[in-house]
């Protein structure tokens, strides 16, 4: 971003002071937006968590029974799915930056990307009508005598599970790689069209195979996006409350629903104020860590 | 479609051969993985797309079923579940509260978006805090939804707003703000800051300054901030789940509460149309200012 640099110096004087003044009221307006809205409520959570009026015992509940079984699930599938979205952008940008004739390159990135501005509640309901016992892929499943009985893909959990982390179900899964996707596109893309293509041809003249190339060269030169999208999408999924709402199972129960439900039914501020808190440190430890890289914030300046 | 890079590999096979060098089995190997390594490529390509769209015509096929409860293949064909979505009051309220909403949220959005990007690229203050502005109204991208709409949702209970339309439109300014506000910064940040100060040398003030020579370069990037942020708002859910109260409803809302009863024709038909809208707004806008 181009700064101070770009100006001509001045000498000091009255103008200058009033400029400066002018430019800090005009910024005032949107930052104050922002404080009201972002920063002021952040600080009232906490101050609610830890209500009335000074107590540790909503983090005690935290602590208790099923949450911390809630929250690792919520950030078990936010790396699972960023996991495949990641290894789906790879050379689907790949293809897009280095192989994919120039005049089809921005249309296809518009549409591959136009999903992240289309409704995700519709979205992932879509997936509710293929997936479906009497849902479009059953019926041909069925129909073409594949198999003798309808799958039950829709709103059912995976059953697998490494430890505490739990794989999705495939109709949850599906539909958060389908929502968080293009994100991930996007934010690879732009680091995919900088990865110098010489590079990659030189390796393959040197005869590396596919593997070595990406590893070697595709990987190092394009991290930061990866790294970037990953930061962008992974709060978003673990922190998602219409998906597993219209495509979890009942034992998929994620973060956001535990959070909703103490808000709206329960009506016990204080304890879904902890637990956002406890969510938001977790993210936000999460995001310090990656954003310690110069290339990621560079990558992240651009959102 | 073309495919240039592999081209050029395969002419270098065969220059290779033509010197001695490579053998002709290993021009015919390296020919087949190359092709095979395209045809992964491509083949990824098509199925993301695939994916990415195929639900979409689904649903725009099932919409079109004469009964209410589509059963697959669909008996008939037919255009009565648009007509219906078209004159339910509910939907209709909600498309034009969605609207309305969406209306002034990107145009006060990017008003706001603009004197922050200003403030961020060009302002006359410390570096300090022009990062600190920029930090500020980045919070939304980066704090989960669900922590910023039970944020606003207990502040607003707390000051003794309450519930309704105004803290809808509080939060949705809120949200759309960064995507304004970013947006506009990237270009800001290619305008050279050396026309206004020439400007100002010769007199100008302020206002003319921005206005003869910052705002004709910036339209571009601020209609588009205008439609992002519309279709942004308009499909907006969470915050506004949090921050309706009873009174208000909107498109996504409306969909929703749909959802959890049942899947019906309607729904899909109605679905469509959403799809539809903020899918026209959004290329427009992506074709002002392409992402990247």
């Amino acid at each position: 971003m181009s700064g101070p640099t770009d100006r001509i110096p001045v000498l000091p004087g009255d103008d200058d002071r009033r400029r400066t003044l002018v430019d800090a009221a005009l910024g005032a307006l949107p930052t104050a937006l922002a404080v009201a809205l972002g920063a002021v409520p952040i600080a009232l959570l906490i101050v609610e968590s830890v209500s009335p009026p000074v107590t540790p015992s909503n983090y005690a509940a935290v602590a208790d029974s099923v949450y911390p079984a809630v929250m690792l699930r919520s950030l078990g599938i936010g790396a699972v799915i960023t996991a495949v979205c990641l290894a789906i952008a790879y050379p689907v940008t790949y293809w897009l930056a280095h192989v994919c004739p120039a005049r089809y390159r921005l249309p296809l990135l518009i549409s591959l990307t136009l999903p992240l501005w289309l409704n995700y509640v519709v979205l992932n309901y879509t997936w509710v009508w293929i997936l479906a016992a009497d849902g479009i892929v059953n019926t041909a499943l069925t129909g073409s005598g594949l198999v003798g009985q309808p799958l039950e893909l829709l709103r059912t959990p995976s059953g697998i599970g490494v430890g505490p982390i739990e794989l999705p179900g495939p109709s949850l899964g599906i539909g958060f790689v389908h929502i968080y996707l293009p994100y991930v596109l996007l934010t690879m893309y732009v680091s995919m069209e900088r990865l110098d293509y010489r590079q990659v041809e030189a390796a393959r003249d040197l005869g590396a195979g596919g593997v070595r190339v990406f590893l070697d060269i595709v990987v190092p030169e394009t991290y930061a996006g990866a790294v970037a999208g990953t930061l962008i999408v992974y709060a978003r999924i673990a922190g998602a409350f219409a998906t597993p709402q219209i495509l979890g199972s009942p034992s998929e129960q994620m973060i956001a629903q535990t959070i909703t439900t103490q808000f709206y039914d329960v009506l016990d501020y204080p304890f879904a104020a902890a637990l956002s808190v406890v969510f938001l440190v977790v993210v936000v430890v999460g995001f310090g860590v990656g954003a310690l890289s110069t290339d990621v914030r560079a990558e992240l300046k651009r959102w | 479609m073309g495919d240039s890079s592999e081209r050029a590999a395969a002419d270098r096979d065969i220059d290779g051969e033509r010197s001695g060098r490579a053998s002709v089995a290993g021009r015919v190997r390296r020919r087949i993985t190359a092709g095979v390594r395209g045809g992964f490529f491509r083949t990824t390509v098509v199925l993301t797309a695939l994916f990415l769209y195929l639900p979409v015509v689904a649903v725009g096929y099932l919409s079109l079923s004469p009964a209410s409860q589509p059963s697959i293949p669909l008996d008939g064909v037919t255009l009565r579940w648009y007509a219906a979505v078209l004159t339910d009051a509910r939907f209709v309220r909600g498309l034009a509260t969605s609207g309305a909403i969406g209306a002034v949220a990107s145009v006060v959005g990017t008003g706001l978006g603009l004197l922050a990007a200003r403030t961020i690229v060009r302002g006359r203050l410390p570096g300090w805090v022009r990062a600190a502005v920029a930090v500020v109204v980045a919070i939304p991208l980066f704090v989960p939804t669900v922590v910023v709409a039970l944020g606003i949702g207990i502040a607003a209970g707390r000051v003794g707003v309450g519930f309704g339309l105004g803290p809808v439109l509080a939060g949705h300014l809120y949200w759309v703000l960064p995507f304004s506000t970013f947006l506009i910064a990237s270009r800001y940040a290619t305008i050279d800051g050396r026309m206004t100060e020439v400007a100002r040398d010769l007199g100008a003030d302020g206002i003319t300054t921005f206005r003869t020579v910052t705002l004709p370069q910036l339209w571009p990037a601020l209609f588009a901030s205008v439609l992002f942020a519309f279709a942004l708002s308009f499909n907006e859910f969470l915050i506004t789940f949090f921050l309706a109260g009873s009174g208000v409803t909107t498109m996504p809302l409306e969909i929703y509460g749909k959802v959890r009863i049942g899947a019906t024709s309607f729904l899909n038909a109605a679905s469509v149309l959403v799809l539809l809208f903020s899918g026209a707004v959004a290329t427009v806008a992506a074709s002002l200012e392409p992402p990247t």
